[in-house]
């Protein structure tokens, strides 16, 4: 089963935090407080984009055709995911 | 299937609706001249006497090339996005589809004749014209069809506008209705300049 990594809060939708991560290896468990990184607090169908368009080598003609949408409307949405990035970009700073 | 319809642009725009688009415009010009229909600007048809094939040529690219460059350089100030020229000229040119099938209502006579029996019943100039009520029929079915392809000529251009500029809401509606008004204004001028040429 593919799970989905939570990234708001289920009873006040706030963000969530790391709290810890462990070794599967030693099991070492860190515990601390940490923010999600930038990418993880994307919507799984905008991480998806933005690994399409690295295997695309950044570009814009080759992710239309992948996509099957006009150059314009994949434009679109990276200029969409870009607003989005400077958005939460304090947040996480 | 309805999004294809009213908003293709989501799928095809630059190159490739430039040349469907540049294809449909020609023969709007040829049928437009085989059935006396023409567009003396961006919205207006007309079915009237005789032009010649030059007329609907240059009516119909002047046209699609004088509302394209107003929306483009609209696009150029106020969006925030890289805007491709090719992409306004190439979806502006392709959504001009609906008077591609408007161009064709010139082939039924009922029109002209009803325009003939009103312009004689209200301001009396021209040879009386009889009308059946199945011209009459006719007459309504086609003033009502090339209306609801009006309203579609207008969705398309609007959304090919707010695809290839990158706006939204309120902003893109006022800014293409701007842009509408201007070039309705400028088309109108320049068909007006090349009937008295």
């Amino acid at each position: 089963m593919n799970k989905k990594l939570p990234i708001s809060c289920p009873s006040c939708s706030s963000e969530l935090k790391v709290q810890s991560l462990r070794c599967d290896s030693c099991e070492t468990t860190i515990n601390g407080f940490y923010n999600l990184p930038l990418l993880l607090l994307l919507e799984q169908k905008e991480q998806d984009f933005i690994i399409d368009f690295i295997q695309s080598s950044g570009s814009l003609k080759i992710m239309a055709q992948k996509l099957k949408l006009s150059y314009p409307t994949v434009r679109n949405m990276l200029d969409e995911l870009i607003q989005k990035i400077k958005n939460l970009q304090p947040k996480i700073s | 299937m309805i999004t294809k319809l009213i908003n293709p642009f989501r799928y095809i725009a630059g190159g490739y609706s430039l040349m469907i688009g540049i294809v449909i415009l020609f023969f709007t010009a040829l049928i437009g001249f085989l059935s006396n229909t023409h567009f003396p600007d961006i919205i207006s048809v007309k079915t009237s006497s005789d032009f010649p094939f030059n007329y609907h040529i240059f009516q119909i690219f002047s046209n699609w090339i004088i509302v394209s460059f107003i929306l483009y350089i609209i696009s150029i100030i106020a969006s925030n996005s890289k805007v491709r020229i090719i992409d306004i000229f190439g979806t502006q040119a392709l959504a001009r589809f609906p008077y591609l099938i408007v161009s064709f209502i010139g082939f039924s006579s009922s029109l002209n004749n009803l325009g003939k029996n009103l312009t004689r019943q209200f301001i009396q100039q021209g040879e009386p014209v009889e009308l059946s009520v199945f011209t009459i029929v006719i007459a309504i079915s086609l003033i009502f069809i090339t209306l609801f392809l009006t309203v579609w000529l207008i969705v398309l251009m609007y959304n090919a506008f707010k695809i290839s500029a990158n706006l939204k809401g309120y902003k893109s509606i006022l800014l293409f209705i701007a842009g509408l008004i201007i070039s309705i204004f400028l088309s109108g001028l320049i068909s007006n300049l090349l009937i008295q040429a």
